[in-house]
């Protein structure tokens, strides 16, 4: 296990939870144990921000929609390498 | 998309929608005690020279239909002039790419006024503006009197989990207190919709 982090901040009252649950299942068959943790944050505002380690990945309102899945695992697969001990 | 009296007929009432919501159900009918109507808006339906049909977009997860969707109920109700149905936004997409917010949003509730031949007068979406204004106001003034919140352009999973609780806690409160003013704002809107638009 490394300790990479992902957080998904997620409008909880824009119906956001299937696209949420979509990528963090994504991220737990890509990933298995090599993740520390995947932290599901409810909020609101048409939020939709995934953070892997300190790095915002994507943001609803910075960057539009949701983010492609292929697009985060990359980031993840990056953190993670980037986490391993030489 | 024509509006028919078909397709109105298949549209659910205020009491179906609310049997049918597979959430939040709760949190509508707490809401329509808090729908204190304005007699002059009462007066005004009331007194429509015909009964209007009302279509209305919703979906039960939707933090906007569950604060708004009580006030159209509850005037629907007391002025006995409003036939409303309820349709689900995501099964009727015709519907919705009618009404887009400012071109290109799908936003809910969104209350469509319709005179007996189906003819419509005119559409509400959301909230009102007003509304909106009041309130990212009043979140400005949470965090400019929390310092602990950071900034309010600040991605909100860099609180500590005590923090974000605490600050949830103060915007909850805010939507609170605002509520009557919002509530006097939609019924007041709904007013000036159907007043600009003359029923024959």
């Amino acid at each position: 296990m490394t300790a990479v982090k992902v957080k998904i901040t997620y409008c909880a009252e824009c119906g956001y939870e299937e696209q949420t649950l979509a990528l963090a299942k994504a991220l737990m068959y890509e990933f298995a144990s090599q993740l520390s943790g995947i932290e599901l944050i409810p909020w609101e505002g048409g939020t939709f921000d995934v953070r892997v380690g300190d790095r915002l990945v994507h943001s609803m309102k910075r960057d539009g929609g949701f983010p492609e899945p292929q697009r985060v695992i990359a980031a993840v697969r990056g953190a993670v390498a980037g986490a391993r001990p030489a | 998309m024509t509006m028919t009296p078909e397709r109105f007929s298949t549209g659910l009432s205020y009491e179906a929608y609310k049997a049918a919501m597979s959430r939040n159900r709760e949190r509508v009918e707490a809401n329509e005690p808090k729908v204190i109507l304005d007699p002059e808006v009462v007066r005004f339906f009331k007194g429509l020279p015909q009964p209007l049909n009302v279509v209305v977009l919703a979906e039960d997860w939707c933090g906007d239909v569950i604060a708004n969707l009580p006030v159209i109920g509850v005037l629907a109700k007391a002025v006995g002039t409003l036939d409303l149905r309820i349709f689900y936004r995501d099964q009727n997409p015709d519907l919705i790419e009618r009404w887009l917010n400012q071109g290109k949003y799908q936003s809910i509730p969104v209350v469509a006024f319709f005179d007996q031949r189906f003819r419509e007068l005119g559409h509400w979406i959301e909230r009102p503006a007003s509304v909106t204004e009041l309130r990212a106001r009043k979140r400005g003034e949470i965090f400019a009197t929390h310092p602990e919140f950071g900034s309010p352009d600040a991605p909100i999973d860099q609180l500590p989990d005590d923090v974000r609780a605490a600050l949830q806690t103060e915007l909850q409160k805010m939507r609170d207190e605002t509520t009557p003013f919002a509530y006097a704002e939609v019924q007041r809107e709904l007013r000036e919709l159907v007043a600009a638009q003359p029923v024959r």
